[in-house]
């Protein structure tokens, strides 16, 4: 099956086995670019990517379902301003996630705070999927408000 | 690394004439919704024993809707559990409510569809029971002398009587109503979880009127992952013959009498399920006693007189 989509901002053609999981599409089909885990569907919230925006388990997402969307990984997140917005909220609140759940940790964040999602318990539900107990649940609400914070003032600035 | 998979066909039907259309052509096609649990097997990907044809309900608008009025609200059956919560978060039963809030991270509920979790073979979610003590009904389409026609049915009558979902072939849930409930004692709980866990997890959901000390249309069910949804009337009955509060003597007895119950359809429930079970009878029993004995003085009187 070909499939048409945008992954990491390049726009490819892949032929792929329809129910292919998008975890191993990355880390077979894009060669060394994509670094995702693969837990074959058991929810460790470590294979987290953004399809058009929205932070999603990879494992979870069938290559059909990516037809025409676009597929954001961590490797070329971490070089965006969001990014750096986010980076902001963890110097400022002054706690960094361990380096394995780094990534999917930060793009849950990014969801949540492109979101502007505020409510506290909507906030820990959504980071429960990452089982790391490397932070504080209390550090984790305070970093999406203080990217929110942060995302807010630059968009003014920018306008 | 794949040599020999063959690529499985993917229709994505538009309307459910195109999809009556599609089953007609393949019938032993599989139908796939959210995807949250044919994912999440260890042998999705490769899987020779996949379907050679899948039925992609996504793109399906009926599916999509959602309409309520001043008694019921209805969803399609690709309404995912977030939709349902951002829809009906103020309005709907507090079990259901409940239920969804303990199934997980929004980025599973934002995959996880009401269709799905009810047509699921194994549970991966406690949901059916909780629709059930909720008398929500669902409604069927299914293919029969080449037509599709369609069926409103109680969630009960979609158990088998092992509990189980059991669908007329080449049928499909099309949408779900769910009743407005005013039962003033909901309670769900969750032991254990359905998805990483479903040997020792257990699920009960559990609506009733208490009116004084008398329980009125108690409902109660009780979900086990790897064998399906326990519910009877006979359990529901014993309920409502009970005047609360319960002392210890007769809490044992109900909690001996349900497992009973339990027993008789499931043989072989883990221990720690059987333990957790009670852990969950005991909490149910808990607050209703607490219920009754704070009950506002104006409605003890009248129960006095």
């Amino acid at each position: 099956m070909k499939i048409d989509c945008t992954i990491d901002g390049k726009t490819l053609t892949l032929s792929l086995n329809s129910d292919k999981p998008l975890s191993l599409i990355l880390r077979e089909n894009m060669g060394d670019d994509c670094h995702v885990n693969h837990c074959n569907g058991s929810m460790c919230g470590l294979c987290t990517v953004l399809l058009d925006g929205k932070a999603v388990l990879s494992c979870m997402v069938p290559a059909f379902e990516i037809r025409g969307k676009t597929v954001t990984t961590f490797d070329s997140f971490r070089r965006t301003k969001n990014m750096k917005d986010i980076e902001k909220a963890y110097e400022s609140v002054g706690r960094y996630p361990c380096t394995e759940c780094y990534a999917s940790r930060s793009l849950i964040f990014e969801s949540l705070i492109d979101e502007g999602i505020t409510d506290p318990e909507t906030i820990l539900k959504e980071l429960s999927i990452v089982r790391c107990p490397c932070m504080d649940p209390e550090d984790e609400v305070q970093i999406v408000l203080k990217g929110i914070e942060i995302r807010r003032k630059r968009n003014v600035r920018r306008s | 690394m794949y040599e020999g998979l063959s690529s499985p066909n993917i229709h994505t039907p538009k309307s459910l004439s195109e999809y009556a259309s599609i089953t007609l052509h393949y019938p032993t096609s599989s139908l796939w919704a959210g995807g949250t649990f044919i994912m999440s097997r260890p042998n999705s990907y490769p899987s020779r024993m996949m379907n050679a044809e899948i039925i992609y309900l996504g793109d399906i608008e009926e599916f999509h809707r959602f309409q309520r009025n001043d008694r019921f609200a209805e969803f399609g059956s690709m309404v995912t559990l977030d939709g349902i919560l951002s829809t009906g978060k103020t309005v709907l039963p507090r079990v259901l409510i409940d239920n969804i809030q303990t199934i997980g991270s929004r980025l599973i509920t934002r995959r996880a569809t009401i269709g799905g979790t009810i047509c699921t073979k194994n549970f991966t979610t406690s949901f059916p029971g909780t629709l059930l003590v909720l008398d929500a009904t669902a409604e069927v389409k299914f293919i029969k002398k080449k037509r599709l026609h369609s069926r409103w049915m109680q969630i009960t009558r979609l158990l088998d009587k092992n509990g189980r979902i059991q669908l007329p072939s080449q049928g499909v849930i099309s949408r779900v109503r769910i009743a407005f409930s005013e039962k003033n004692c909901q309670y769900f709980r969750e032991i254990g979880s359905f998805m990483l866990d479903p040997e020792n997890s257990v699920s009960a959901a559990f609506t009733a009127t208490l009116d004084q000390d008398i329980l009125i249309n108690p409902k109660i069910a009780f979900t086990y992952p790897l064998h399906g949804v326990c519910y009877s009337r006979d359990i529901d009955s014993i309920f409502s013959s009970l005047r609360f509060p319960l002392n210890d003597d007769e809490i044992y007895t109900l909690e001996s009498m349900i497992f009973t119950f339990i027993e008789s359809s499931f043989q072989n429930i883990s221990p720690l399920q059987r333990t957790r079970t009670s852990g969950i009878v005991h909490q149910i029993v808990d607050n209703l006693n607490e219920m009754t004995l704070t009950a506002p003085v104006e409605e003890a009187s009248g129960y006095a007189r």
